[in-house]
């Protein structure tokens, strides 16, 4: 199932990401055009904003943490054959319970608690995104209807839990009644990696787990067999493999990876489970593994680029002022030209042969990569 | 309760029911001939917000709804292509090209409102047409005739729908190259231009379901005004099993709950609104799970064809 | 050569970092006073983001462009977005920073301290601290007086509420609603119904066409979501729509009886004043009928409707609540 790639493949596909980034930031300009404003100022404040000082590069990391282990998550679900577009109403599950656990003991030492939230968190996940695969599995409801509806009773469940049992009290007692938790205690927020950002240790926690993940899919029996659901179910049902309690199995992953990605935002990033915690990154998720082209140690890089292409986009929107539907807009091109693109990235050899018909030289010689059969869901 | 009586209540909870169900079956309709065919378009949200928003502005610009109706099909159907092209002919995954399109078309349409508008305003909308005779009708009146042009319109699409997947040379192919594309191909069926004309006819009715909410339904426009109702359309046509008839039990049974929810709010019977808020979704997934197991799906659905592979 | 240039390289890379770390370079010469504000929705909702940006269009005409200079954020409904906003605006040398949501108040309290020369300011809020004003529209104060109006309006005895979620703002001012209808008439109902979202015009919508097939003939609501319900409320005769935090008469000419209307040029000059003194920020802002930053407007379309005694108690009312004589209780749960 593993591909083999030359050099000169690899060199190809990375020019096809590379060129269909390119078209969609053209056809982004010319949205940025429309708001009347410069599309070269623009796409410099884009461009150069991640990367200047300390606080570009950091928030680009802040960002990557989440969408790195959702990232994680969708590799393992989708090479399992499930697609898992429920990862917001995961993340709020385990950020929810996360919180909950850490506020209920409250004097409890940071060496177990700390771990205790985050065991939670992902459980919490797991168990949402659980709920879904096994409604797939025995009672065939589309994963895709059931995340759908999921995410939505836990968007309405963290309003009622963060505005009624779960509010802090501190709320109440003013009569603001903004819907958020206590803090947590201080003993257990992650770290910060660099002190007056908010760059914290969740980074690393995701990429030890990007590495844990390689492992797992690749190196032991049960990631064999996950795989080989997804490739191929009647092979892999025909091979004895239980497909059904794979895909249980994978979207219980696939959901504790979300809910981890929770626990962490809250306990690195904000401290309390507040509205909007989510952000998007549910779908933003999704992206990153496709960027990553579903491999974990893939997500890593893509996670940091998609970090930095969105808090670009948002810088531009401040730096020229146009409206932040504009940064959607990009955000939505560069999805579409990437996926869009994606034939030519699996199959070299066609697109070798388009060069070839263009112009013989520019097309690098080799032969054909072997074993290109790709392993699709 | 006073001033209503309980029959008030029942028949309100019924017509706002059915007046809820419209777009969901525009927008499911048209999702379903997508996914008889194969591609799965997860991008419904975006094609309904563009709808919606191509809908207002023509109202308000041109000062008729029913150009705003046209305007919103057309784009519909344009951004339907767009999709065609990039799941069918660059054979792109299907979920993810959906969520890329819905991201752009969410953003796209914020821009155009703010460029060419900039304030919230109300439109030229429909207004509810009694049909004469029926809608006096007592209790089945006020239910079922008294609504505007469209909801009776969306009702009298799932027939149509019907009739046309299974009783016209069309509808035979659309199946086909949903459940065996390779056979269909042998025959002589052109596998990816069927699909793209269901991708192009999905998105077009995806149109008209936006349209729907902005001249049918709110007569104003605003930001992210579909709020998740195109993700839901997706779901509907898994819960109706490929179905119009299906579709149409789906729309109404989410639509009623949803009505039935506003409804126990509206006349204070205790109960957090939260709760009441996601009846409709709990209600999906329960009656989804204990409903009969034997599920139908289009065997291609979310395959790109591929003429050279086996 | 190539061997300065990597040397001037890692000297200006220094230099951006101790400039990005020493805080706001943006000093005192230039007099131009810089305002960024961030919202969860858009400047064109019709409601709480729209009237602090009116607010702000305000205070600008009145000192005049060139001294003072705004920029804004929309949609930064995502709290690490904010966070990374604010960061950036502060960065700049923003010297006010207006995150307009209650939502935004754990982020400012964890940004303030490294910004220490910027002003911050979040509401709906009590939580000051040295650099953060928290401002606090009593939405109770106007939401009485409605309630009132509509008590002694209402002809079939039922009055409805569309909100969007129980939170902040939105409790506060259903709170006051329900206390003007009971004082003024005990016997009308106040029925409230939530949409659970923000932004869902339709669905706010389709909650007051509910509201009115269930008898009620004067309906309210707050948020962005509450434009939707007015449009609804506009397409049927004899029922009214009071509307909250800014005018929203132009939607619906014929339906708005009377607003309450948020003047945050008011708060906004308060900040602008306090950081002249030196005062950064630790004071808690109110709007209200007493200080004038609340406003009750009536439609003058309509006004000829409301008879005299009605338009007479609520002006008591007013009066009241001005002198402290008249308190609209705030919910205190638990």
């Amino acid at each position: 199932m593993k591909k083999h790639t030359g050099a000169s493949d690899s060199l190809l596909q990375v020019g096809v990401l590379v060129g269909a980034l390119v078209l969609a930031l053209l056809v982004g300009a010319g949205l940025i055009l429309l708001a009347r404003a410069s599309p070269i100022a623009a796409y410099k404040a884009m461009f150069t904003g991640p990367f200047s000082g300390r606080y570009g590069i950091t928030e680009s990391l802040v960002k990557a943490t989440p969408l790195l282990l959702i990232g994680l998550g969708i590799v393992i679900s989708f090479r399992s054959g499930i697609l898992n577009i429920g990862g917001e109403g995961q993340m709020i599950a385990g950020s929810l319970a996360g919180a909950a656990v850490a506020l209920a003991l409250p004097g409890w030492p940071a060496v177990a608690l700390l771990p205790l939230t985050m065991i939670a968190g992902i459980l919490a996940g797991a168990v949402w995104g659980g709920i879904a695969g096994w409604l797939k599995a025995c009672l065939s409801v589309n994963e895709i209807l059931s995340t759908v509806m999921l995410n939505q009773i836990a968007f309405q469940l963290n309003l009622y839990l963060i505005r009624g049992p779960m509010i802090d009290p501190q709320e109440v007692a003013y009569g603001t009644g903004c819907p958020q938790t206590a803090l947590l205690p201080r003993s257990i927020w992650l770290p910060r990696i660099i002190r007056g950002t908010r760059f914290h240790w969740g980074l690393v926690i995701a990429v030890a787990f990007a590495v844990l993940v390689y492992v797992f899919l690749w190196r032991t029996t049960i990631g064999y067999r996950m795989r080989a659901s997804g490739a191929g179910p009647q092979a892999a049902r025909a091979a004895g493999i239980g497909v059904e309690n794979y895909q249980i199995l994978a979207m219980a992953f696939a959901g504790g990876f979300a809910g981890l990605a929770g626990v962490v935002e809250v306990l690195g990033v904000h401290h309390r489970v507040l509205e909007g915690l989510s952000g998007g990154y549910g779908f933003s998720g999704i992206v990153v593994a496709l960027f990553g082209r579903l491999h974990p140690l893939g997500c890593i890089p893509a996670s940091i680029l998609f970090g930095m292409l969105t808090l670009g986009a948002d810088m531009m929107q401040r730096a020229v002022s146009i409206p932040a539907a504009i940064v959607m807009a990009i955000q939505g091109l560069v999805v579409l030209f990437v996926v869009g693109s994606d034939l030519l990235i699996r199959q070299p050899d066609l697109l070798r042969r388009r060069l070839r018909m263009v112009g013989p030289s520019i097309a690098p010689a080799g032969g054909a990569a072997g074993g290109n059969k790709e392993v699709n869901s | 309760m006073g001033a209503i009586s309980g029959q008030g209540i029942v028949v309100g909870i019924l017509a706002t029911g059915i007046r809820l169900a419209a777009p969901f079956l525009f927008a499911s309709l048209g999702e379903m001939f997508s996914q008889r065919s194969g591609v799965f378009n997860l991008g419904l949200e975006g094609i309904m917000m563009m709808g919606a928003f191509a809908g207002f502005m023509t109202s308000l610009g041109a000062g008729s709804p029913w150009l705003g109706v046209l305007a919103a099909i057309g784009v519909g159907a344009a951004l339907g292509l767009l999709m065609a092209f990039i799941s069918v002919t660059m054979q792109a995954e299907q979920g993810i090209s959906g969520i890329g399109l819905h991201m752009f078309c969410w953003g796209l349409s914020g821009l155009l409102f703010r460029v060419y508008l900039g304030f919230i305003t109300s439109c030229k909308g429909f207004s509810p047409w009694h049909i004469p005779v029926l809608s006096h009708i007592p209790v089945l009146g006020p239910i079922l005739f008294q609504h505007n042009w469209m909801v009776y319109f969306s009702l009298l699409l799932v027939p149509v729908s019907w009739f046309v997947l299974y009783r016209t040379t069309w509808g035979l192919k659309v199946r086909a190259v949903g459940t065996t594309p390779q056979a269909a191909d042998t025959l002589g069926v052109n596998v990816n231009a069927i699909r793209c004309q269901c991708v192009v006819l999905g998105g077009a009715m995806a149109g008209l379901a936006g349209a729907f909410l902005t001249v049918g339904q709110a007569n104003m426009y605003a930001d992210n005004i579909t709020a998740g109702r195109g993700f839901i359309a997706v779901a509907l046509v898994y819960f109706g099993r490929w179905s119009p008839m299906g579709i149409l039990l789906g729309s109404l049974l989410f639509s009623m709950m949803n009505a039935l929810q506003l409804w126990v709010q509206v006349l204070g019977i205790s109960f957090p609104y939260e709760f009441a808020v996601i009846m409709p979704y709990v209600m999906t997934i329960a009656a989804l799970a204990v409903a009969v197991r034997r599920v139908w799906a289009p065997t291609a659905l979310g395959k790109p064809f591929r003429r050279e592979a086996g | 050569m190539r061997k300065y240039r990597v040397v001037i390289v890692v000297i200006l890379a220094f230099a951006m970092l101790i400039a990005a770390g020493s805080g706001p370079i943006y000093s005192a010469p230039a007099k131009k006073i810089r305002v960024a504000m961030l919202m969860a929705s858009t400047i064109d909702d019709m409601a709480w983001s729209q009237s602090m940006y009116e607010g702000l269009k305000a205070v600008q005409k009145e000192l005049g462009a060139d001294k003072l200079e705004f920029v804004t954020s929309e949609r930064m409904g995502n709290p690490v977005d904010a966070g990374a906003a604010i960061r950036q605006y502060a960065d700049q040398g923003f010297d006010i920073i207006i995150a307009h949501g209650a939502q935004y108040q754990s982020v400012l309290m964890e940004l303030a301290p490294d910004f220490p020369k910027t002003t911050f300011a979040y509401g709906t809020g009590f939580t000051a601290a040295p650099n953060i004003f928290a401002y606090d529209p009593q939405a109770q104060e106007g939401a009485y007086l409605m309630g009132m109006i509509a008590a002694l309006m209402s002809k079939s005895g039922i009055v409805g509420i569309v909100g969007p979620v129980e939170s902040g703002d939105a409790i506060k001012y259903n709170y006051g609603f329900q206390q003007g209808v009971a004082a003024a008439n005990p016997n009308v109902k106040v029925r409230i119904a939530y949409t659970g979202s923000f932004g869902d015009i339709v669905g706010a919508g389709e909650l007051a066409k509910v509201h009115m097939d269930a008898k009620a003939d004067i309906l309210t609501g707050s948020a962005q979501q509450a434009v939707g319900a007015a449009r609804a409320v506009a397409e049927r005769s004899g029922v009214y729509w009071m509307s909250t935090d800014m005018d929203q008469a132009s939607l619906a000419p014929d339906h708005v009886l009377a607003a309450q209307v948020y003047h945050w040029e008011k708060v906004v000059k308060a900040i602008i004043d306090y950081r002249a003194q030196g005062i950064l920020g630790g004071k808690h802002l109110t709007l209200s009928f007493s200080d004038g930053a609340l406003e009750l407007r009536y439609n003058p379309k309509l006004v000829s409707k409301i008879p005299k005694n009605v338009l007479d108690l609520v002006e008591k009312a007013k009066q009241g609540i001005i002198s402290g004589a008249l308190k609209v209780e705030l919910p205190k749960k638990k």
